[in-house]
Formats: C-alpha cells, sequence, structure tokens
C-alpha cells in the first residue's frame, strides 16, 4: 500500500531528524538566509491593466485604442469646488495657478494637462467667432465674471467634464506618464494646494491615485498587521502551552515558510502584486496547522512518555492528517494556476508552495525544535496539561451531546443550510475599486465629490469603427452617434458622453449666432467637413484626435462614469447593444468598448468566474484526495461535507447581507477551501485511529451494544482531544485576524473578518457535524469504511 | 594715499565690471534680437508680394495621412509691418472653396475671416490665441503668420554648424510665460540666408517636444526661399512637411483682393480650380 509506504517514510524522516536536530535547525535557518536574501531586489506592480496577461486581446485593444486616439491612460483629476460657486477671482485664480503649477511636476505630461485655463474656448459673439482660451486673464468686476460665467456653462462640451453644470465645481485633468507613480504625484499636487482658501475645497481623484494610494497603503497595512496577527496568535499560544518553544516553533514555521515563498517569487523576478501581498497573512493562517503536533505532544508528554518516544508517536498519529491537510490546501490553491489572470496564478502558486514549505517543516523543523525543548520545560508543558486523560468536561459534554442528539443537530444543519442556498442566489458579482477605501478616506470622499458634481472619474470608450473613409463625418452617423449617447446618458451613474457629433453640433450652434435650432448635426457631408475643419484650426489637435481618426473612419465616444462599479460598464455595453439592435448600424459598422473601466469590468469578471472555476476543480480534487485518504466513497464525502456546509454558509451570508462577491471575497473562497478541510480531516482522521486502537469487541449477545457503545466512546474521545487542537487552532487563528478588521482598507477587513469567521464555523461544524453524521450513518460507514 | 588709490582702484574696476558684464548682456540681446528681426524678414517678407501653392501631409502615429493644398496670396504693406494673406483651400474635397483672409498687425490682434461655401458664409475670427493648429497640422497660426518680434525676449546664445551650414543659435523666451505653449524656442539661423533651419520647442518642464526642420532651400527670383520643411510632434509622434510649389514674387497683386466679400468669389486670376 504506497498510503502506508508514504506514512512510513514520513516517520522514517522524522526518525532521522531526531538524530541530528541541531543540523536541521541550521540547514532550515542557512535556506531562509537564502531566501531572505532576494528580498532587496522586490519590485511592486499596483496596476489594475497587469492583471491580464500582455497578450490578452482586450488589453492589446486597449493599447491600440489609446495609441490611435492619443489618449492617456492615467489621468488624474484634481478638483476644486466652492459651495457658493467658483466664478470669483481667488477661485478661478486657484485654477489657472494649480494648472501651471502642477505641469512643473516631474511624471505630469506637461502640454496635455487640460483645464479651463488650457482649452480653446470658441463661441459666438454678435456675430463674430471668437477663439480664446475659456479662462485667460481673471476678471475683476461683477460684470465681467457675469459674462465668463456664461461664455463657459454655454459650452456644452465644457459642462460636467471641466466645470460642474451649477458652476460650484471643476476639474483640471492632469495625465501622467506611463510608470508614474499617482500617489507621489498626488503627493506633490497636495503641497501646491493652497492654504486658508475660504470656501475652496480640493480633492484629488481618478484611477491613477486610487491604484498607486491602494498600493502604497497595502504594504504599510501588511507591514503593520501581519505583525500585530503574529503577536495577538504569540499571546493565544502562551495561554495554551504557557511555553516560550512552542510559541518560537509556530511562529517560526510560520516565518520561514513566508519568507522561503516571498523570497523565492522576488528572486524569481515576479513583482508583488495586491493579490501576493497577502499571500503572507494567509500562510500565517496556515501554519497554525501545527498546534496539532504540540496539542498532542502535550497530550503525550502528560501522559508520561519520554520525550524522543513522545514525539515520534505524536508525529505517527497527527502526522497523516497534518500530512493530508497541508496537500489539500496546497491542491485548494494550486488550481489558482488554472485562472488566466497572471497575479492570481503567481498568488496560488505562491501559498501552495509555502503550505509545502509548512509540511516539510511539520516533519523536520518542529520535531528538531521539540527535540531541543530543556526538561524542565518539558515537564512544565506536561503539568500544564495535567497528568493522564484530562479532558475538559465541558468537551466532553459537546461530543457525548453530539452523539446523542444527532437528528436534532441534523435538523438544525439542514434549515440552516436552506437558508444560506437563499442567500447564495441573491449573490450579486461585482468589484469597485474605488470601495477598497473606507467610505471617509481621502480617496474615496474625493471620488464621491467629484462624481456628484461633474461627468464622472472613471471613463470608457465605444469605439464605431466603418467601413469606408470619410463615413463618419456622414450626417446621419452622426445623428446615429448622438441618439445613441442620449441612450446611455438616461443611466444616472453615466454622467457625461461626448464625441465628433458634439463637436459639430457646437460648430453649428456657433456658426448661427446661438440660434437654438442649429443645435443639432447639419445635413450635408460638407458642411460636417468644413465645421471639422474650422474645429482643426481652433483647437488642440490632439482633442479632435481623441474622438475621429484622420481617414473619419473610426469614432470614439468618450463616456464618463459616476461609478468605478463593474456593473455600470456592464450597463453601457447592454444599452449600446440594444440600441444598436433597433437602430442597426450600416453594413460592416461595428463597435467596440475599450477604456478603463471595460478593462475593470473584463478583469474582474475573469477574476471573478475563474476564482469561481479553479474553487470549483478544487472541490473536485479535494474530494478526490479525501477518498484516497480515507480509502472510501462514504468517509470521502462525509469528511467534504463540513467544508460544503462551512462554504454554503459563509456565502449565503454574503448574499442575504448583500455585500458584493467581489476580488476579496473571491480570493477567500480558495481559502476557506484549504483550511476548513483541515479539521474535518484530523478529526476524520484521529477518529479512525481510536476506534482502531481500543479494545476490540467481546463474543456473543453483547456484540450490538457493544460496538454502540465503542463507537460513541471513540466518538466523545475525538470530540474531547483532537477536537481541543481543532478550537485551540481555530481561535489562534480567529484571534490573528481579527485584528485585521481595524486596517483602514476595506478588502483586508473583508479577509481579517472572513478568515475568523471561516475557521470558527469550520472548526464547529467539523467537530459538531461529523460526530452527529457518523453516529447517524455508522452502519453504512463503518461496514464500507472497515474502520 | 595708498589705501586711497587701491580702494579707486577697486571701486574703478567694480565699475567696470559692472558695465562690462551689462554690456556684453545687452549685445547678446542685441544680436539675438538682430538675428531674429533678419530671420522675421527673410522669412516672411521677402520681396512685396508672393504667390505659391502649398502642399501639407499631416501623418500620425498611425501613419495615416491627411492631405491639405492651399494657394497663398502675400502683399507686404510695410517691411517687417502690416501684412495681408489671402489662402485659398483646393483639397480635400470636402473644403474644396473654403477661404482664409488675415490682415496681418504686428502687435495687435490679426483681423481674420473665414469663408464656408457649404452655407456660404463669411465669418469674421476674433482671436488672441497663440496655440491654435493652423488647418489642424502641427503648425500653428503663429508659425505660419509669424510671431511679433517684441513678444519675446532673443538672445544669441552661440554659433553652430548645422550640416555645414554656419548658423547663430537664439534663444527666444516668450515675455508673457504660459501664453503659449512653450517656455522657450531655439533657432538655428543661417548667417547667409537669414532663414531659420531647425526650431526647437521647450515645454515648461525644459523638455524639448516639437522640432522644425528647413529641409529645402531654392533661389528664387534671387531670394533664398524654404520650400521644404517639417514639423513633427515628438511627444504625439504626429508630423506635417509641408511643400511650396510654383513659388513666384512680385506678381502684381494689389490690395483690393483682400477684401472681405472676396473670399466668396476668389480671384480667378490668381487661384486656379
Amino acid at each position: 500500500m504506497d498510503r502506508q509506504e508514504g506514512e512510513m517514510k514520513l516517520e522514517r524522516l522524522t526518525q532521522i531528524v531526531l538524530g541530528r536536530p541541531k543540523l536541521v535547525i541550521g540547514l532550515v535557518v542557512a535556506i531562509s538566509i537564502f531566501f531572505i536574501a532576494q528580498f532587496p531586489k522586490i519590485t511592486i506592480d499596483t496596476d489594475p491593466k497587469h492583471m491580464l496577461p500582455a497578450t490578452s486581446p482586450v488589453r492589446q485593444y486597449n493599447d491600440k485604442v489609446e495609441k490611435d486616439f492619443v489618449l492617456h491612460p492615467d489621468v488624474i483629476v484634481l478638483g476644486v469646488v466652492n459651495t457658493d460657486g467658483i466664478f470669483n477671482p481667488k477661485t478661478l485664480t486657484y485654477v489657472k495657478d494649480l494648472t501651471n503649477a502642477v505641469r512643473q511636476i516631474p511624471g505630469v505630461i506637461v502640454r496635455d494637462v487640460d483645464s479651463l485655463s488650457t482649452v480653446e474656448n470658441v463661441f459666438s459673439k454678435e456675430g463674430e467667432l471668437v477663439v480664446k482660451p475659456a479662462l485667460g486673464d481673471i476678471p475683476q468686476t461683477t460684470e465681467e465674471l457675469a459674462v465668463l460665467r456664461k461664455s463657459i456653462l454655454d459650452n456644452s462640451l465644457f459642462v460636467g467634464r471641466f466645470i460642474s453644470s451649477d458652476g460650484k465645481a471643476i476639474a483640471i485633468f492632469i495625465p501622467i506618464e506611463t510608470g508614474a507613480n499617482g500617489k507621489e504625484i498626488a503627493d506633490k499636487i497636495r503641497t501646491l494646494l493652497p492654504k486658508n482658501s475660504g470656501l475652496n475645497r480640493f480633492y484629488l481623484a481618478g484611477d491613477p491615485v486610487a491604484r498607486d494610494t491602494f498600493g502604497t497603503e497595502m504594504f504599510r497595512q501588511m507591514g503593520l498587521f501581519s505583525p500585530i496577527a503574529g503577536l495577538v496568535m504569540c499571546i493565544a499560544l502562551w495561554f495554551m502551552f504557557r511555553n516560550g518553544i512552542v510559541i518560537i516553533a509556530n511562529m517560526a514555521a510560520a516565518m520561514i515558510s513566508i519568507i522561503w515563498s516571498m523570497g523565492g517569487l522576488i528572486g524569481l523576478g515576479f513583482p508583488v502584486h495586491i493579490m501576493s501581498s497577502m499571500a503572507p497573512v494567509f500562510l500565517m493562517a496556515i501554519a497554525t496547522d501545527s498546534v496539532h503536533i504540540f496539542n498532542e505532544f502535550a497530550f503525550r508528554l502528560s501522559e508520561g512518555q519520554d520525550k524522543r518516544r513522545a514525539i515520534l508517536e505524536t508525529m505517527k498519529v497527527v502526522g497523516p492528517p497534518v500530512f493530508y491537510s497541508d496537500i489539500t490546501t496546497a491542491v485548494g490553491f494550486a488550481a489558482l494556476a488554472t485562472v488566466t489572470i497572471v497575479p492570481v496564478k503567481i498568488f496560488g502558486l505562491v501559498v501552495a508552495f509555502g503550505t509545502l514549505v509548512i509540511l516539510l517543516l511539520s516533519f523536520t523543523f518542529i520535531p528538531a525544535l521539540l527535540m531541543l525543548i530543556p526538561e524542565k520545560h518539558i515537564l512544565k508543558l506536561a503539568s500544564a496539561h495535567g497528568k493522564g486523560e484530562k479532558f475538559s468536561p465541558s468537551l466532553l459534554r459537546l461530543g457525548r451531546f453530539c452523539v446523542e442528539k444527532a437528528k436534532p443537530i441534523l435538523l438544525v444543519g439542514i434549515v440552516l443550510f436552506i437558508v444560506a442556498m437563499t442567500g447564495l442566489m441573491r449573490i450579486h458579482v461585482n468589484n469597485n475599486m474605488v470601495h477598497w477605501f473606507k467610505f471617509n478616506s481621502e480617496v474615496r470622499t474625493a471620488d464621491r465629490i467629484m462624481n456628484k458634481y461633474l461627468g464622472g472619474t472613471s471613463t470608457a470608450y465605444l469605439i464605431v469603427q466603418t467601413k469606408n473613409e470619410g463615413a463618419v463625418g456622414d450626417s446621419a452617423f452622426l445623428r446615429q452617434i448622438e441618439s445613441l449617447q442620449r441612450e446611455l446618458e438616461k443611466d444616472p451613474l453615466i454622467g457625461k458622453t461626448f464625441s465628433l457629433a458634439d463637436y459639430i453640433k457646437r460648430a453649428n450652434l456657433i456658426m448661427h449666432d446661438n440660434v437654438p435650432p442649429f443645435n443639432r448635426i447639419p445635413d450635408s457631408k460638407q458642411e460636417v467637413g468644413q465645421y471639422l475643419f474650422l474645429l482643426q484650426s481652433a483647437a488642440k489637435p490632439r482633442h479632435l484626435d481623441n474622438v475621429v481618426d484622420f481617414s473619419l473612419k473610426t469614432a470614439n465616444i468618450i463616456i464618463q462614469l459616476k461609478s468605478w462599479d463593474a456593473d455600470v460598464m456592464k450597463s453601457v455595453i447592454d444599452r449600446a447593444n440594444s440600441f444598436f439592435a433597433s437602430h442597426p448600424l450600416s453594413e460592416e459598422t461595428n463597435f467596440k468598448p475599450a477604456g478603463i473601466a471595460y478593462f475593470n469590468m473584463v478583469w474582474n469578471h475573469e477574476v471573478l468566474w475563474g476564482m469561481v472555476n479553479s474553487f470549483l476543480w478544487g472541490l473536485i480534487l479535494v474530494l478526490i484526495l479525501l477518498v484516497f485518504q480515507t480509502r472510501s466513497f462514504l468517509w470521502g464525502i462525509l469528511s467534504f461535507l463540513p467544508l460544503l456546509f462551512t462554504i454554503a454558509l459563509i456565502y449565503g451570508v454574503v448574499g442575504l447581507i448583500g455585500k458584493d462577491f467581489d476580488m476579496p471575497v473571491a480570493v477567500l473562497s480558495t481559502l476557506s477551501l484549504g483550511m476548513a478541510i483541515d479539521f474535518a480531516i484530523h478529526f476524520v482522521g484521529r477518529f479512525h485511529q481510536r476506534y482502531k486502537e481500543a479494545p476490540r469487541k467481546p463474543e456473543g449477545d453483547g456484540l450490538a451494544s457493544y460496538s454502540q457503545s465503542h463507537l460513541k466512546e471513540a466518538l466523545i474521545w475525538t470530540v474531547a482531544r483532537p477536537g481541543k487542537g481543532i478550537f485551540l487552532n481555530a481561535i489562534l487563528f480567529a484571534l490573528g485576524f481579527a485584528v485585521m478588521a481595524f486596517s483602514a482598507l476595506t478588502p483586508y477587513i473583508t479577509v481579517g473578518v472572513f478568515m475568523a469567521a471561516i475557521m470558527i464555523l469550520s472548526s464547529v461544524m467539523s467537530v459538531i457535524y461529523l460526530p452527529a453524521l457518523i453516529q447517524l450513518g455508522h452502519r453504512k460507514l463503518i461496514k464500507e469504511g472497515g474502520v | 594715499m595708498k589705501k586711497v588709490l587701491s580702494f579707486l582702484a577697486i571701486v574703478f574696476m567694480l565699475f567696470v565690471s559692472v558695465f562690462w558684464t551689462k554690456n556684453v548682456y545687452a549685445q547678446d540681446t542685441q544680436n539675438g534680437k538682430t538675428a531674429m528681426s533678419e530671420m522675421l524678414l527673410a522669412y516672411y517678407y521677402p520681396q512685396t508680394d508672393a504667390k505659391s501653392e502649398i502642399s501639407m501631409r499631416i501623418v500620425n502615429r498611425q501613419g495615416q495621412v491627411r492631405q491639405r493644398r492651399l494657394t497663398m496670396l502675400r502683399l507686404n504693406q510695410t517691411s517687417g509691418g502690416d501684412q495681408s494673406y489671402y489662402i485659398y483651400f483646393h483639397e480635400p474635397a470636402d473644403v474644396k472653396g473654403m477661404s482664409f483672409l488675415v490682415l496681418k498687425h504686428p502687435g495687435r490682434n490679426d483681423d481674420r475671416w473665414l469663408y464656408f461655401p457649404a452655407i456660404d458664409l463669411v465669418k469674421r475670427i476674433a482671436t488672441s490665441d497663440k496655440r491654435t493648429s493652423f488647418a489642424g497640422s502641427d503648425f500653428t497660426y503663429e508659425d505660419v503668420s509669424g510671431r511679433a518680434l517684441d513678444d519675446d525676449g532673443h538672445e544669441l546664445i552661440g554659433e553652430e554648424n548645422l550640416g555645414t551650414q554656419p548658423c547663430l543659435v537664439v534663444k527666444s523666451v516668450p515675455k508673457r510665460q504660459g501664453e503659449a505653449e512653450f517656455s522657450y524656442r531655439k533657432f538655428w539661423i543661417d548667417k547667409t540666408t537669414h532663414l531659420s533651419l531647425k526650431v526647437e520647442h521647450y515645454d515648461f518642464k525644459g523638455k524639448i517636444y516639437k522640432v522644425y526642420e528647413t529641409q529645402e532651400i531654392q533661389t528664387i527670383q534671387g531670394t533664398p526661399t524654404i520650400t521644404k520643411a517639417v514639423m513633427k510632434d515628438l511627444e504625439n509622434e504626429r508630423y506635417t512637411e509641408i511643400t511650396m510649389k510654383n513659388v513666384s514674387y512680385n506678381v502684381g497683386i494689389t490690395s483690393d483682393i483682400f477684401q472681405e466679400r472676396l473670399l466668396r468669389r476668389p480671384p480667378r486670376q490668381w487661384i486656379g480650380e
């Protein structure tokens, strides 16, 4: 039997380790130093666009669109809000001065900073066309200010983009170079903002600010909460074992696995992404599995065994469940390698590797450390657990309760499961990067305020491609584009759209001295061409290049969205699809979305469904492993149930409370897979051993009742003894990660709360439902399982 | 006595050095301004009048091309002073017949009119803007019609050979910063023809973003004339090539054609179909 052989080999390994504990520890330290040496090479990548591989068609098309239409991928939006209105000399001076000042900042694309003081306003005045900077010399008198206000607010191209329709907010668009850090530039902009500016408020929004602030904050939070989580776990370990070596062993195992896996990641030249930054926390959680070793070791010692024998016996009984639970955890994470999203793939492999390191350490480093515990400490550890088989009375009571009240327990479970199912039905898949910040954070507040006043901080493009050169200049085509824009704008979260149609309409209006009926697309193609010519001479070439190509074959509709929800972009696409279904474009004309909002939607979709997909694969793999480990289909399913139940409940609650199923939540599903299964493996494994070890049945009539009481005894023992390890593990874990609820970033709060919930739930599910189910199905299980 | 003498000597030296540096500075700006003024005259004002056919090729970073063909008539009112321009567009087809009248007044805003044949309408265009593009090209309106000498401070910063041509290098800094797109420009002015062979545009961070280069000079009726040039936008990866054909000077253009109402009926003796 290869299973037995495998376990024999593990036992041999432990024996070898116990012969040379110092050598083993020295070796582990040496390898760790090698991996630590890789850390200075660290590179960080927070660009969500890198979620998709460089070869992905969406990314390539997006790059092409940005290149063809000279669009800047990274734009910071500086908002100036004055609730009394911005048309006063002070605010206008701020706008003009800030526009000039931000251009000095390294990383800012100087010429393309756009605000009212850099764009031309073309308007009609007493029959003349006036072309001049929208905000030139700052007027000082009330009359002049009123004239300026009218000239700007009358220009539909400006309203919603550069200025709010109520004249209370202004936006300055600051494109930054690729690779420039949005947070650093935002910080530099903050130093330029005037102090004591009265009613004027300044806000910084836009994708690069959110993304790079998150990137910086992410490492700060990880740097802060990883040690706090570790500390809390140390304290909890102290109360459980009152032994320094145990704490050192546990924390060292976690640290070493983190160092090896992160060092390996960095050494191989991969950048650390939002996802992989969370790997240390996950590994710390997985490392708590070694508590089972300490728990059993303490029991064995207190039973009076000598140290070496206690370690060997401990590894003999705890070894297989530790082995299988770590393997299933590793498989769960490795399943993420099937996802197309590169950072997710890397994250899965890093954690899987780290888990294998923990597994290796459990059989080498930890026994070696235990071997080095001085005798007096051993006595303390043993006395802490008391002499002989002394169980916690409450756990014994719990065990009896589970065995005796199996049916009601099962019924409660079924009811909970049905409730969870209704919650699962209501799960809403969505993601919103700005919501990764807390409601009152600077980034989210800026985004909210800007979206309240202006067209929207998120951007999408709809590229309409025609077959013939010049087709975009066709009046019918432009009218169709215009109707599409009106259709899109019906969604309150789609704030502002603009296209060549808007420019041409505006030109037509001002050519006809602002006579309202001319606020429309002109009828002849020639007229469109001549207005376009006028506009080309009255604007920066780039602004027209943004909306139409040279050959008038392709048009770009720029769409501003008031929310970073992936859902809003879906609404754009749905509305465009249904619009073109009822107003078909001419033959061989098609449209394609692009831009950051679309990009976010696509990778969210891929991350989320990729996660779900790999999660389902993980479930199947874990089930196969369980069947293999228990050598029984039924026992495999049984060990699988607490996992399924935990997941159903957790995501049922997500659905019921209306929390979006977003990326952090999706990542957690894989964690739950690995963690929740551990307890069941330990429980079932230890139960089997106990059931086998216990004295065999007597001959004759008492057979049935004896076998029944033997089963009960074994179940109650499992609840009380390995069950204690399970609960200790769960509490330790939950405590460590509950502190993350105080994080400033919502994904970490989610991770903290969810990890704690998963641990507590899966431990309870394993310790309560497994005995109840085994009790109820013992006839079938025991016969089938051949226990 | 020695003390007094040495004191006087120091005062004298200080005085001389102040005078000397000031003088050198004045000389340099003086030379810069002279060179620039000669360049403006050679480029924008040669002879009394001129007629030329201009082709523009605007190429974007996708390699797409926009063509413009136009006829330009120019008449100097005074040398280095007021000028009149009549520009008629032949191509592309949808703008054919559009014409542009400019009465240039250095030192104040030009008078401009644009005629739209599609709606048979002449519009006067009032602008003080220095940054607008000329007909969608990489040349600005100012590049085509000239920027007033006094809008910038000019400084001769050196002499350099461009190819085999000895050039004066002049740095021009706008007096009103923020009004133009550049923070300064550098001109390479050919010492013999006074035409600029290269112009570099620098942004507010001192980074070069646009380069003008003369590609061909022909001597027409004794006047060295730029017949081919290119303006490259380095950041947006666009460029515009400009080619002059059938340039002729002193053809007898008269003031009466530079009238708003004549935009509808272009003078056929000068402008073919």
